[in-house]
């Protein structure tokens, strides 16, 4: 069925950034009646309906779990005073979420960890985060989108599926668009997409090789050998005949200009951080031959901020304990799901995130358990476990601030609307919690 | 010799970290002093009285003869031995991270499995762990490209994921099965594995040497078989039985070796 456009609007916000996924596609045009959001163009179909819908399921004033388990509404004092008592009684407080939250309140939060000992976390602990760390360990080789747009001709998708998760990648930054030395668009481009499922993305790819599941490491390790020059004993790598892969590095090594794009389909199965951390060099070794480069399809339009926030002021990307006074990093230690399967967290804060979707079943049980704290917009599951509720305002539409994009490039983000009437940024919110266990600690002082 | 003895009384659900119990802090405390020695607990600074009783037996005057014997649970004691210089620790059950990272003397032994990083960076020393190991034993800290550079690791049951990640010298032992990614951009050193190893073993290896004597699935594309060999003599003694020899990893041009048994 084909929707009519929207024409009962009275005014339009042109350049705003959508607050959906890493694309942060700022191009998009808000169709404004009274005030109130009626409509959205540019947006893909994802991004717009998150928009549209904005209103639906709408946390409107702060709320507290009574003691017979129902949540009811509360005064801002009441909900942020229990708040301030519970995270300065803690032991081990966990902060997990920010990937939907700005770069402003994201360093307010920094500063609340590292006052209460606790440890800071988001999402890249279950997408990128070993990504991350393979970054860390050898480099890589960076980009920027618009970069890709007026220059690659070459595109590769390693275990992704932006046509279905970051749908206007490719209408914008490295398929279909025009480029300064790319005039015929789509023409001048060859998309190639590696991975083991005939995804929407391969079929829109000029070619599609079909790899097996968990074998990333032994293929991008023979990649590598082919384009040393290097003869292969076998017929096939991991699933792939040799001939094809032979043809993909003829392809990749007469590149003008490559773009890689990887996924989870690289980072979270078997191998994890040593699968990109051999794609990575896989690309290194392009460059000898041409200009390669590579970027992980983030998802979250501010969990890469996260990331360059942390990274910024401890060195660590994600998963940073604050517990000793200074800031420590490990894997399967000190990131949130490891603390919640060895049941350690004695209070845990969701900011704009919803662990009751993204977290597995039996680090739920430990969040049954111990107080928990939500700071979002939306009901959501994670609501039905928290204690108290603080709902915030949404960046880029009630609420202006930074996000870097997935390229590490930092977009402002404006004001469109005016917030709910009892709602707060999380910036503000983040400040108050930080005054109030500021005074809990000098009274604990003293 | 001096012994002093740890008996827990009182298990944490947040692990304890255990930096500060290490022979060299302790060897000439007194009772009381070890009592009141600091721990750390989740953001918490508290006293190693409040979950163990300390008991010391004789007198010595440097750190080479104390011995430190840690009883009860201690699946949630992190940090045992954590760069440890000389003396002796034994750890009487299951063990948390950290044990013997970044060690450089002196022995640890714990009658159980460890957690994940132990030995990680470790320079010197000898780590036996009578039960298995889990992820990053031996290997590197994150960021960080030099992992173990010296001492001895012995593992008598298996190992987990990315053994001896980034390893420059010394010599682990696995006497039981290893899972993936063993010896990954290893540099140097000797790991020898008497079980079965699952796949990618010494991935972008450059120098060192791999022995394994259970089966591996399938070797990497970036390494070559150069010979077999009956009754090789490696590193100083003879293994008995046929190997072949690998060298690799050739996507880095690496000269690793590593023997496999036929």
């Amino acid at each position: 069925m084909i929707e009519k456009p929207i024409t009962d609007y009275d005014e339009e916000v042109r350049n705003c950034s959508c607050s959906y996924c890493g694309n942060n596609c700022d191009d998009i045009t808000y169709l404004l009646k009274d005030k109130k959001i009626v409509g959205v163009r540019h947006a893909c179909r994802i991004g717009a309906s998150k928009i549209i819908n904005d209103q639906d399921q709408r946390l409107l004033s702060p709320l507290i779990r009574n003691e017979e388990g129902i949540l009811e509404e509360t005064t801002w004092d009441i909900a942020l005073d229990m708040t301030a008592q519970l995270l300065y009684k803690s032991d081990r407080p966990v902060f997990y979420g920010w990937g939907e939250t700005s770069v402003e309140a994201i360093k307010k939060g920094i500063k609340i960890a590292e006052k209460t000992g606790a440890v800071m976390d988001n999402q890249s602990t279950i997408c990128h985060g070993s990504s991350i760390q393979a970054f860390q360990n050898v480099g890589h080789p960076v980009m920027t989108l618009g970069e890709v747009k007026n220059r690659a001709d070459v595109i590769v998708y390693v275990g992704t599926n932006p046509m279905d998760d970051h749908p206007r990648h490719l209408s914008r930054y490295t398929t279909f668009p025009e480029g300064f030395f790319r005039k015929n668009g789509r023409k001048d481009r060859t998309i190639i997409t590696i991975d083991p499922k005939y995804t929407n993305t391969a079929k829109v790819s000029d070619e599609w090789i079909q790899f097996n599941m968990n074998e990333d490491y032994l293929l991008f390790d023979a990649l590598r050998m082919l384009l040393k020059g290097e003869s292969l004993d076998d017929d096939e790598i991991a699933g792939v005949p040799i001939s094809q892969l032979e043809n993909l590095i003829k392809i990749m090594k007469n590149a003008e200009y490559g773009a890689l794009f990887f996924g989870l389909g690289v980072s979270q199965t078997l191998g994890k951080q040593k699968n990109v951390d051999m794609l990575i060099q896989l690309v290194e070794d392009l460059n000898r031959y041409s200009k390669w480069s590579m970027l992980p399809m983030r998802g979250f339009f501010n969990v890469s901020g996260f990331n360059i926030a942390l990274t910024s002021e401890t060195g660590y990307p994600y998963g940073v304990d604050f517990s000793r006074g200074y800031p420590r990093f490990m894997v399967g230690e000190t990131t949130t799901i490891d603390l919640l399967n060895r049941r350690e967290p004695d209070f845990f804060m969701a900011i704009s995130a919803d662990p009751g979707v993204q977290f597995p079943g039996y680090t739920i049980k430990h969040l049954v358990d111990i107080p928990t704290i939500q700071i979002d917009t939306h009901w959501g599951p994670y609501t039905e476990l928290s204690d108290i509720v603080l709902p915030s305002t949404r960046v880029g539409v009630e609420t202006e601030g930074t996000a870097y994009r997935m390229d590490s490039i930092p977009l402002f983000m404006k004001k469109v609307i005016d917030k709910p009437e009892n709602c707060h940024s999380d910036e503000w919110i983040l400040t108050q919690l930080y005054e109030r266990i500021e005074i809990l600690k000098q009274e604990g002082d003293d | 010799m001096r012994i002093i003895n740890l008996v827990m009384t009182k298990k944490s659900a947040i692990s304890l970290e255990f930096d500060n119990i290490l022979p060299e802090l302790l060897f000439d405390k007194s009772v009381n002093e070890i009592r009141e020695t600091v721990i750390y607990r989740g953001n918490k600074e508290e006293h190693l009285s409040q979950y163990f009783d300390v008991k010391i037996d004789g007198t010595c005057v440097d750190a080479d003869n104390c011995t430190i014997v840690i009883e009860g649970d201690l699946s949630r004691v992190k940090r045992i031995g954590f760069a440890m210089t000389c003396g002796k620790i034994i750890a009487d059950s299951d063990v948390d991270f950290h044990v013997g990272a970044c060690m450089s003397g002196g022995q640890i032994i714990v009658n159980g499995d460890a957690e994940s990083y132990a030995g990680r960076e470790m320079t010197g020393g000898l780590l036996e762990i009578m039960g298995s190991v889990k992820e990053f034993c031996g290997s590197s800290y994150a960021g960080e490209w030099r992992g173990m550079s010296g001492g001895q690791i012995i593992v008598h049951k298996n190992a987990g994921k990315q053994l001896a990640d980034y390893m420059m010298g010394g010599n682990i032992h696995i006497k039981g099965d290893c899972d993936i990614l063993a010896g990954v951009h290893m540099s140097g050193g000797i790991i020898q594995i008497d079980g079965n190893v699952t796949q990618w073993l010494g991935g972008q290896m450059k120098k060192g040497m791999i022995i394994l004597n259970g089966k591996i699935d399938k070797m990497l594309p970036g390494f070559v078989l150069e010979e077999s060999v009956y009754h090789p003599f490696i590193n100083g003694k003879y293994f008995i039985g046929k190997y072949k020899l690998y060298s690799g990893d050739k996507t880095v041009n690496g000269r690793g070796k590593i023997w496999i048994k036929e």
